[in-house]
C-alpha cells in the first residue's frame, strides 16, 4: 500500500509542476511583464525579480519533466533520485519562502500557480507545499515504474490519486479562484459585503481575541474598504499614548477569512510593537471568546469581556 | 457600524478639512501589510525606519504622485480672472492675490473655438495650463481655455435649444443652451434631446447657463435609468483597467486640488448621491463593474496618449461618469466606459486638453 501512495506521487508532482510553470508563463504572457504577480520574487530586491521569476519557472519545469523521464526505467536508480531530491528541495524552499512571504508581505498571494493564487497566503497553502515536499522525499527509494505492475493496482493507485487530489484542493485556495474565473462567483472586489458582516467575522477572528483589549473605545475611528479588504481602525491607548489599533479583514466567502492587525502612534504615525499580555489574561480572553459563541452575536465580545479581570476598556 | 458617508463630486460640503483624515488610510494601510515589529522587535520603542516609510505614504497621498522617473513634463494649472492680457502675458486674480504668467510664442487659447490669447478679454475665467519648468524658469503657460464649463448627466427638461440637465442630487440642475453654430453637430452626437437620457457636453460658461459646443462622444443610446449592464469577461478583476477619463468642473472643490473621481466608491460607505436617490448598497447601477475602493485609495492613472501617469487619491465618487458607455477617442479607441472622473487639475497635469473632454487612460489599483 505504502508502495503504491509512493508511485502515485510521481505523476502528481510532475503535472503539479508543470502545470505551476504553465501558469505562471500565461501570466506573463497576459501581463507582458515578468513581475506580474509572481509571489515569492516579491521578496527579492526590485533587480533580481525577473531572473527569479525565470529561475523559479525554470526549476518546476526542469523537475517536471525530470521527474517523468526518470519515473520509468530510464535514468533510474541515482540520477532518479536526485530528481526526486531535488523536487522535495524545491518544495522545501518554496514552504520556507511561503512563511517568510506571509510575514513580510501578508496581502499578497503565493503566485503558485499564476493568476489564480491571489489569495493572500494562508496556512492550508503552507501545509501543501510541505505536504509536496514530503511527497517528493518518500518517493526516493522508489523502483522504476512499469505499466504492468501498475495495471495490476490500477483500481486502487487511482483511488489513492483521487484521495489525494480531494487534500490537495481543500488545502488550494485556488480552487475558489477558478470558480471565480469561470463565473460562478463574483470577484471578491465586486461583492457588496456590509460592514456588520466585516465586524462579525472580525470578531471571530484570533486577531480580535488577542488584541481587542487595547481599544478605547468601541466606535470605530474610520472604517473603509479596497478591493478585497476592509479596513477598521479602533482609536486605542498604549504606554500612555495615543494610538490607533487597524485590523484589515479579507473579504472573502471562507469561513475564516484573513484578519490582520497593527497599532499605530496616533502621533507619529510609527508601528508600535504589541505590548506584552500576560498568558493567562490570553488563555482567559479565548475561554471568554468561545463560551460567548462570538461567531455570530456582534457585540457579545464586549459583554463578556468585561468580566475579565484587568480589562483595559475604558467602559 | 458606523461608517463615514463620501460626497458626491459637487457635493456643496466637500472641502479639505472633511477629506483630510483620509489621507491616514494609506498609512495604516500600510502599518498592517509590512512586517509586525512584534516579533523582532519586544522593546516598547517604536522602530523609527518604519514610521518613515509610512510617512512618506502618506506625503504620497497627499501630493500628487510618487516620483518623476522619466523626467516626463509635469503640467500644472491655475485658474483664475484674467485681470490683464497681453500677446506675451495674462494677468490672472486668484485666491492667491494678482499673478503675472508669461506665454511662450506658441502659446494658443480656447473660448469656444481656438483663438490668439490676446483675443481673450479681460473678467474672463481662464484656466491656464503651466508648462514643466525649463533652465530654471518656472511659470510660463502654453494653453489658455477662457470661461470652459462642462455639464454631464440626464436630460430632466428639454425646451428647444434648452435643457435642463441633473448632475446630481446635490447640486442644482444645470442649464445648458445648445450654441446654433454647433447645433447640428451636436445633433448628430446627441440625437436624444429628450429627459430621461445623458448628456455630457463643454462649452463657454456665462453665469449660470453653458452654451454648449462640443460633445466629445456620442450619446449613450439608452436612458440614464435603464442602462444595460456589462458583465465582466472570465470574471476577474484584471491588474489594470483601461478606459475614458474624463474631467470635470471643480464647482465647491478645494483650489486645485488634485485627485480622481472614482465611479465605484464602496457602497457600504457610498456617496451621497445614491443615498439621496435611495439608491440601496450595491444596487447602484453602473455600465462598468470596477473593483470597490475608497476615499483615500491611491490610484495610478496613465494618459495614454501623452504617456503621463501619476499616482492621486480618490478624492470623490462619481456617480454620473458610472453610467457611461462611450469610447474616448482622442489618440486611441478606448474601451467603452468611463474609469476615472479627473479634477481639472489632474487632467491638466496628465496632459489632457480640456477641450476634448476626455483622454484613454489605464489606471492600476495600489493594491
Amino acid at each position: 500500500m505504502l508502495n503504491l501512495l509512493r508511485e502515485v506521487q510521481i505523476p502528481l508532482l510532475a503535472a503539479l509542476l508543470l502545470g505551476a510553470c504553465a501558469s505562471k508563463f500565461v501570466r506573463v504572457m497576459r501581463s507582458k511583464s515578468m513581475a506580474a504577480g509572481l509571489g515569492p520574487t516579491a521578496l527579492f530586491p526590485l533587480k533580481l525579480r525577473k531572473p527569479a521569476a525565470i529561475a523559479m519557472c525554470a526549476t518546476e519545469f526542469g523537475c517536471g519533466i525530470a521527474l517523468i523521464v526518470t519515473a520509468g526505467p530510464f535514468a533510474s536508480g541515482t540520477p532518479a533520485n536526485l530528481v526526486r531530491l531535488a523536487t522535495g528541495l524545491l518544495f522545501l524552499v518554496a514552504t520556507a519562502a511561503l512563511i517568510e512571504l506571509r510575514s513580510v508581505r501578508p496581502d499578497i498571494g503565493c503566485g503558485c500557480f499564476g493568476e489564480f493564487s491571489t489569495t493572500p497566503v494562508t496556512w492550508r497553502t503552507i501545509a501543501r507545499s510541505a505536504l509536496l515536499a514530503v511527497a517528493a522525499l518518500v518517493t526516493m527509494p522508489l523502483r522504476p515504474l512499469s505499466p504492468d505492475k501498475l495495471s495490476d493496482s490500477a483500481v486502487t493507485l487511482l483511488l489513492l490519486l483521487a484521495a489525494e487530489l480531494v487534500v490537495f484542493a481543500l488545502l488550494s485556495p485556488e480552487i475558489r479562484d477558478i470558480m471565480v474565473r469561470i463565473g460562478y462567483s463574483a470577484p471578491c472586489e465586486l461583492r457588496v459585503v456590509s460592514p456588520d458582516n466585516t465586524f462579525a467575522t472580525l470578531q471571530r477572528s484570533a486577531q480580535w481575541r488577542k488584541h481587542s483589549d487595547l481599544i478605547a473605545s468601541r466606535e470605530p475611528s474610520d472604517v473603509w474598504r479596497e478591493l478585497c479588504w476592509r479596513y477598521v481602525a479602533f482609536p486605542s491607548r498604549v504606554a500612555g499614548k495615543d494610538a490607533e489599533l487597524v485590523f484589515a479583514i479579507r473579504l472573502d466567502h471562507q469561513r475564516k477569512p484573513s484578519v490582520l492587525s497593527a497599532l499605530v502612534d496616533t502621533a507619529t504615525g510609527a508601528v508600535l510593537p504589541w505590548p506584552a499580555t500576560t498568558a493567562k489574561h490570553a488563555r482567559a480572553r479565548v475561554r471568554v471568546a468561545r463560551r460567548a459563541k462570538l461567531a455570530y452575536r456582534p457585540g457579545a465580545i464586549s459583554q463578556a469581556e468585561r468580566s475579565l479581570p484587568g480589562s483595559r476598556r475604558s467602559r | 457600524m458606523k461608517s463615514v458617508t463620501v460626497c458626491c463630486d459637487r457635493c456643496p460640503a466637500a472641502n479639505t478639512t472633511d477629506t483630510s483624515h483620509f489621507a491616514r488610510r494609506r498609512l495604516l494601510k500600510a502599518a498592517v501589510f509590512q512586517p509586525q515589529p512584534g516579533a523582532q522587535n519586544r522593546g516598547d520603542q517604536p522602530i523609527e525606519h518604519k514610521a518613515e516609510r509610512v510617512g512618506q505614504v502618506l506625503a504620497v497621498s497627499q501630493s500628487i504622485g510618487e516620483s518623476d522617473p522619466a523626467n516626463r513634463p509635469v503640467y500644472r494649472a491655475v485658474s483664475g480672472k484674467i485681470t490683464d492680457i497681453s500677446p506675451h502675458f495674462v494677468t490672472i486674480g486668484d485666491v492667491a492675490g494678482e499673478r503675472r504668467i508669461a506665454l511662450t510664442a506658441g502659446a494658443t487659447a480656447w473660448r469656444g473655438e481656438p483663438l490668439e490669447p490676446s483675443a481673450l478679454t479681460i473678467g474672463d475665467d481662464a484656466v491656464i495650463r503651466i508648462i514643466p519648468s525649463q533652465s530654471g524658469i518656472t511659470g510660463i503657460a502654453d494653453r489658455i481655455w477662457a470661461n470652459i464649463g462642462r455639464v454631464c448627466g440626464t436630460i430632466i427638461e428639454a425646451d428647444g435649444k434648452r435643457l435642463l440637465v441633473a448632475e446630481c442630487a446635490m447640486r442644482q440642475p444645470q442649464l445648458v443652451e445648445i450654441s446654433p453654430l454647433a447645433s447640428v453637430r451636436i445633433k448628430v452626437k446627441v440625437p436624444n434631446l429628450r429627459p430621461g437620457y445623458l448628456i455630457d457636453i463643454i462649452g463657454v460658461r456665462h453665469q449660470d447657463v453653458l452654451y454648449g459646443i462640443v460633445v466629445t462622444s456620442p450619446q449613450p443610446p439608452y436612458r440614464s435609468d435603464r442602462l444595460p449592464p456589462q458583465r465582466l469577461s472570465g470574471g476577474r478583476i484584471p491588474d489594470s483597467i483601461t478606459g475614458s477619463a474624463v474631467w470635470h468642473e471643480p464647482a465647491h472643490e478645494p483650489y486645485g486640488v488634485l485627485g480622481v473621481f472614482y465611479p465605484a466608491v464602496d457602497p457600504a460607505t457610498g456617496c451621497f448621491e445614491d443615498a439621496a436617490a435611495k439608491i440601496g448598497p450595491g444596487q447602484a447601477k453602473a455600465f462598468r463593474e470596477l473593483p470597490y475602493l475608497a476615499i483615500g485609495s491611491a490610484l495610478t492613472v496613465r494618459n495614454e496618449c501623452t504617456n503621463i501617469a501619476w499616482t492621486l487619491p480618490v478624492t470623490g465618487c462619481s456617480p454620473t461618469a458610472r453610467l457611461f458607455n462611450d469610447h474616448c477617442v482622442t489618440c486611441k479607441t478606448s474601451p467603452r466606459g468611463r474609469i476615472a472622473d479627473l479634477t481639472l487639475a489632474s487632467f491638466v497635469a496628465l496632459g489632457g486638453e480640456l477641450e476634448q473632454g476626455c483622454f484613454n487612460a489605464t489606471l492600476t489599483i495600489g493594491r
